[in-house]
């Protein structure tokens, strides 16, 4: 993964931009886990998960004629976790406290998970390159 | 009585030179409602960022030990006023009213006269 370091660059900058955001994963919607940071112990746990609720959110969102998946956020008593996309291939997982400004956290969020999709989509090219 | 709506149409064409207004959640961030803005003044970026300012300003006044309320927030920029008005009462607290305005053609003084008196009206 020659990219695992910028992508963890963009993670750790996001996470220095939105106050009271504890932790970020990039995986690939399959569940891998790309990128983390900080180096959480569970972020192969927090990625397989990540995978299995986008199954479901994608499922929901089709039947429902919603579209292509954009964002999955849940709101638990003690903060937020949310999975943004980032690219077709490759979601982001965010960790957030209960006081987190979610208007912040989504501006934030997608511009990373834009910012991930170009650095994976840059890699995709090269791989086919070689 | 006037709902979210009525109350942003109504700040949006009663005060002379407004550019944008919206209504916000600063325990969330959200914006609960926008009104104008376009392309030049993304409200929902507002409604995040101005959150910021108005947490920021809470917090200093419980290390300052002001034991106060913020009525306003008023921001000059050299175009512009930006007048953020926090509510109160009955489910509006955790709320602001955020007023974008074009400093050539407002009346600052009318402008928070008229606020208030849209702000006493809103129900949520």
């Amino acid at each position: 993964m020659a990219h695992e370091a910028e992508v963890r660059e963009v993670l750790a900058r996001l996470r220095t931009r939105t106050a009271d955001l504890t932790a970020a994963v990039a995986a690939s919607v399959d569940g891998l886990v790309l990128a983390a940071d900080p180096p959480v112990a569970d972020a192969e746990g927090i990625a397989a998960l990540t995978a299995a609720a986008l199954g479901v959110g994608l499922r929901l969102a089709d039947t429902t004629d919603r579209g292509a998946f954009r964002e999955l956020l849940v709101h638990g008593e003690n903060g937020y976790v949310a999975t943004y996309a980032a690219g077709p291939a490759c979601v982001l997982t965010v960790l957030a406290g209960p006081r987190v400004n979610v208007g912040r956290l989504h501006m934030e969020a997608r511009r990373a998970g834009a910012r991930v999709a170009e650095l994976l989509d840059g890699e995709a090219v090269r791989l086919e390159d070689s | 009585m006037a709902n979210t709506e009525t109350a942003l149409k109504d700040a949006m064409t009663s005060i002379e030179g407004v550019i944008g207004v919206a209504l916000v959640d600063y325990t969330s961030g959200m914006a609960l409602g926008t009104l104008g803005g376009g392309k030049e003044l993304d409200l929902n970026v507002a409604a995040a960022g101005n959150t910021d300012v108005v947490r920021a300003k809470v917090r200093t006044m419980e290390l300052l030990g002001l034991k106060d309320e913020i009525e306003d927030i008023l921001i000059t920029l050299g175009t512009q006023y930006h007048l953020i008005r926090l509510l109160r009462g009955r489910g509006k607290n955790g709320l602001f009213l955020y007023l974008a305005l074009d400093k050539s053609r407002a009346n600052l003084a009318m402008a928070r006269h008229q606020l208030r008196a849209i702000e006493a009206d809103l129900e949520v």
